[in-house]
């Protein structure tokens, strides 16, 4: 194959490109869903290809095709393609400069997920249900996992040759109760497929999905005969679970750079922030706001050794004590800053182009015990486990809605819940009212197996960590609007 | 990209391997996409893959997998590896049947011209020239792209399934160096309905009408919707309601209410594969023959999309609209709104104050039982005043019952158009609405 390999890097030299890549990809992946106590869906899956991109007197041509016996005819096609780019451009792609390197890299696992056996997977999931189900009385009850294996071969015309082999692990649970007019649910250890690491079967067993089961059932059940969140301005702390999407959605995708300039303008939108930003002292938060892109944590679903320009993993801190520091690059989007490139240009699979993507995107640990952080709340809720969300194209004005809050009054958890909260915010005024963030021994590091972003739509896996935190005066709820 | 010949071929070669009941599909796809940003094509991309599944039937036993290496050896493999695993598969709670008739379902019809006024050098000449077109004020970013999809079905009952999709699409938005911008978007699979310059006119024009917008606080409004917005509204109430499956499983605000008036009178919504303005798949992902649905007949909930396997608890046929995953149930993708008597020109027109959305953003459900919605709008919102647009306006955050509002529609356009949905495109006409609830703003 590297000889395959090396032929492509050839013509593409050859033909006067300045750039190009090969990335073999062949991804395994299997997925078990049940529901209600039986098993609703088992797919293994594989896929197997090559995407070759070339950049060619400074515009951009990709080709990919499963069909790895015809690597000549897609590199033609790659050279084709960049050539037609030329024909509207008005600035050349430049490529930030990188280290050169061979190098082999593999996710930390102690357990490889396929070779534990689908019967003790599907055990585990319906020994969750079952006890969910012997909790409460449920609606509904399902389970899930997912676990992927990734080998990737890199190689460049600038003479890199990396190969990396990615595992991923994941699972979830949820409860459902359903009433005539209502329906309540609740999730473990996430919604939208519980929590995903790069790990092994480890991770899914560190979950401790059937001695959670029980807690969440219950407050299904006790959901359903909940009150409605009222509406008005109150104190809040988010949990870590929720604190990942609001992380994703209004810090993450905003410091992109590639969404800073434009290139997502007529899809998944742009980003309140400018390219000069980042010169100007620009205050995202308050004091307690720290946030890192981070692609070396262990298990970070986001954590890799090389993105797909090549670029080895690296630690960034984008916001630090509430100020803005840095955004998320790929080496054609830092050259235009005038920086080398932090590591995030991966792309979904060999089928597409690599593109700025979140690796880690983390809010360090406060300081914060749990309590103190509740011992500062007058009148509001503490708001755990996400169930909507929805942001502006400019990731300004934010709405998310978590399946469960629970009373504080008087610096205390009283012990009532109440169902359906929402709450809304400006991103930069919303970071600014964080005034506490927990500490280590509350931070959690979440996996989000899709991030959509990119035309063709690319999905991406990430990961955000958090410690619950505080905001003051946030808007909650919509039935005040008349 | 693999022809029917081809396709059956493959299917039959994997069956052969096959010593259970066995439905196999072939998903064969082409994607050329140009995309361009800041005026300049930015993105230039081809991709091609050929994916084949089997689903594997023991009984109340089944087993899928999935493979895009398709060498003799890999088909083995995929077929060992699949029935392997029926060993120790639980069983679930039904016998799936087999998939005996039709024999066969074709669609073998596609717009050869497809490929040559909209390949690589057609769709980078296009963007060129309307760009070209533009003020120095004005950028222009957006995607333009050719899809050739290939379904193919077979089983070891003898069934096939062979359905040619191809289609182009083109969006845009143009923005002005202050901000505002407009929008505008068109998905087909004939090729002389793609008037790429029309669409593209019709973005700057919302562009230069986007210019200083106005705030206005959150409250009460009377909307008109024009159809992308309609569109949005209509995927997400099919993604949450108009399941069998999310009828059964309690989260569908349709739940219970089968012979019930859930909307006005002036709001009917059917699913019908074979009007020519969606894209026709004859068959689902289960095999099975795409009914016409009646889903919503002037403002009566009447049928619902079933798989194979909600039918089967429900006791009746399934309406082939299965997607061959039981956790997603039936899903109907060929959706359409009935419209009404009155041009969009005519209802703004007879309009006295409203907000004239051109599209929302990021929609999602906040309450599935309820279809209470939110988005954000985007990309062209304006005032309409004494029937004409008076001004732009700052775009706003909506959070919605449907329930509330397709209650309140007082007018339905004559005028539909094709809009993106889930799968493919839905047909539908612009909506006027009362009552329309903003619970945000962005200043």
């Amino acid at each position: 194959m590297r000889k395959k390999i090396e032929m492509v890097l050839e013509r593409i030299r050859a033909c006067g490109a300045e750039y190009g890549d090969i990335r073999i990809i062949d991804t395994i992946k299997e997925s078990i869903t049940t529901e209600d106590q039986m098993v609703a869906d088992i797919i293994d899956s594989r896929s197997k290809g090559v995407g070759i991109r070339v950049i060619l007197d400074g515009s951009l041509g990709f080709a990919a095709t499963q069909d790895l016996s015809n690597l000549a005819e897609t590199v033609e096609r790659a050279i084709q393609i960049a050539q037609a780019g030329r024909m509207l451009q008005k600035e050349k792609i430049v490529l930030s400069a990188k280290e050169i390197v061979q190098d082999e890299y593999q996710t930390p696992i102690e357990i490889d997920p396929f070779t534990i056996s689908k019967e003790d997977k599907i055990n585990l999931l319906l020994r969750a249900e079952k006890a969910m189900r012997e909790a409460a009385k449920l609606s509904r009850t399902t389970g899930s996992m997912v676990f992927q294996r990734q080998d990737k071969i890199y190689a460049d015309t600038e003479g890199s040759y990396i190969v990396q082999r990615l595992y991923e692990s994941g699972a979830g649970i949820e409860a459902v109760v359903n009433s005539e007019t209502d329906s309540q649910i609740r999730s473990y250890p996430n919604s939208s497929g519980g929590n995903h690491a790069t790990a092994g079967y480890e991770f899914v067993e560190s979950l401790k999905l059937v001695e959670n089961a029980p807690r969440i059932a219950i407050e299904a059940e006790r959901l359903i005969n909940a009150e409605q969140c009222p509406s008005g301005h109150y104190d809040l702390i988010i949990d870590s679970s929720q604190m990942a999407l609001q992380i994703h959605e209004s810090i993450g995708h905003a410091t992109e750079l590639d969404r800073i300039f434009g290139s997502e303008a007529a899809y998944a939108g742009m980003s309140f922030l400018l390219p000069g930003t980042i010169n100007d002292n620009f205050k995202y938060g308050s004091e307690f706001v720290t946030v890192v892109a981070d692609a070396t944590i262990p298990k970070g679903l986001g954590s890799f050794g090389y993105d797909d320009d090549g670029v080895k993993a690296q630690k960034t801190v984008l916001i630090d004590k509430g100020m803005l520091k840095n955004y998320q690059t790929s080496r054609d989007t830092a050259s235009k800053i005038g920086q080398l490139s932090n590591g995030t240009n991966r792309a979904d699979g060999w089928s597409n182009i690599p593109i700025v993507r979140m690796t880690n995107i983390n809010l360090l640990p406060g300081s914060f015990e749990l309590d103190e952080l509740i011992k500062g709340i007058d009148d509001g809720f503490y708001l755990c486990t996400n169930k909507s969300w929805s942001i502006d194209d400019k990731r300004l004005n934010f709405q998310f809605s978590c399946e469960i809050a629970h009373e504080i009054k008087n610096g205390k958890l009283t012990g009532k819940i109440y169902k359906n909260p929402i709450y809304t915010g400006i991103t930069p005024k919303f970071w600014g009212s964080c005034d506490g963030v927990g500490n280590e021994k509350h931070w959690i590091l979440y996996g989000v197996p899709n991030c959509g972003k990119g035309q063709p739509g690319q999905v991406a896996h990430v990961g955000h960590g958090s410690a619950p935190a505080r905001f003051r005066n946030v808007k909650v709820g919509v039935e005040d609007v008349k | 990209m693999l022809n029917k010949k081809e396709s059956y071929a493959i299917i039959d070669k994997v069956l052969s391997y096959c010593n259970y009941y066995t439905m196999a599909t072939l998903i064969s796809h082409e994607e050329g996409l140009t995309r361009f940003a800041n005026s300049e094509i930015h993105q230039n991309v081809f991709k091609s893959n050929n994916t084949l599944e089997i689903t594997i039937h023991d009984g109340k036993k089944q087993s899928k997998n999935s493979t895009n290496i398709l060498d003799d050896e890999s088909l083995k493999e995929l077929v060992r590896k699949t029935e392997q695993n029926l060993r120790f598969m639980p069983e679930g709670e039904y016998e799936i049947p087999k998939v005996t008739a039709p024999a066969e379902i074709t669609n073998e019809e596609y717009d050869a011209e497809l490929e040559s006024a909209f390949g690589i050098p057609g769709r980078a000449s296009l963007i060129k020239s309307c760009i070209e077109s533009l003020d120095d004020d004005y950028t222009a970013s957006g995607a333009f792209s050719l899809n050739k999809m290939v379904f193919a079905m077979g089983n070891n009952s003898g069934i096939k399934r062979f359905c040619r999709l191809d289609n182009v699409s083109f969006n845009t938005v143009i923005t002005h160096k202050n901000g505002p911008s407009g929008y505008a978007e068109y998905a087909t699979d004939k090729s002389a309905d793609m008037d790429v310059t029309k669409l593209f006119n019709s973005a700057y024009s919302k562009a230069k009408a986007a210019l200083n917008p106005e705030s206005l606080e959150p409250g009460s409004y009377t909307v008109i919707l024009e159809p992308l917005a309609v569109g949005d509204l209509l995927s997400y109430m099919s993604y949450c309601g108009f399941s069998a499956k999310s009828v059964d499983i309690g989260i569908s605000f349709l739940a219970g209410k089968k012979g019930q008036q859930v909307f006005g009178e002036n709001i009917s919504i059917y699913d019908d594969h074979t009007d020519g303005n969606t894209f026709s798949l004859p068959f689902d992902f289960e095999g099975y023959e795409r009914r016409k649905l009646n889903i919503i007949d002037q403002g009566v909930a009447k049928e619902l999309a079933y798989d194979v396997r909600t039918a089967l608890k429900e006791g009746v046929d399934t309406t082939g609209h299965g997607l061959g995953e039981a956790s997603t149930g039936g899903f109907p993708i060929n959706l359409i709104m009935k419209n009404g008597a009155k041009s969009l020109e005519d209802i703004i027109k007879e309009t006295d104050n409203a907000i004239l959305v051109t599209r929302f953003h990021y929609m999602n459900v906040v309450d599935p039982k309820k279809a209470l919605f939110t988005a954000l709008t985007r990309d062209g919102l304006y005032m309409v005043k004494n029937g004409q647009i008076s001004h732009a306006v700052k775009n706003m955050r909506f959070t919605e019952s449907m329930l509330n509002a397709f209650n309140k529609v007082t007018e339905v356009s004559k005028d539909r158009t094709k809009v993106p949905g889930f799968f493919g495109v839905s047909y539908v006409p612009a909506l006027k609405i009362d009552d329309f609830h903003f619970t945000g703003k962005t200043e």
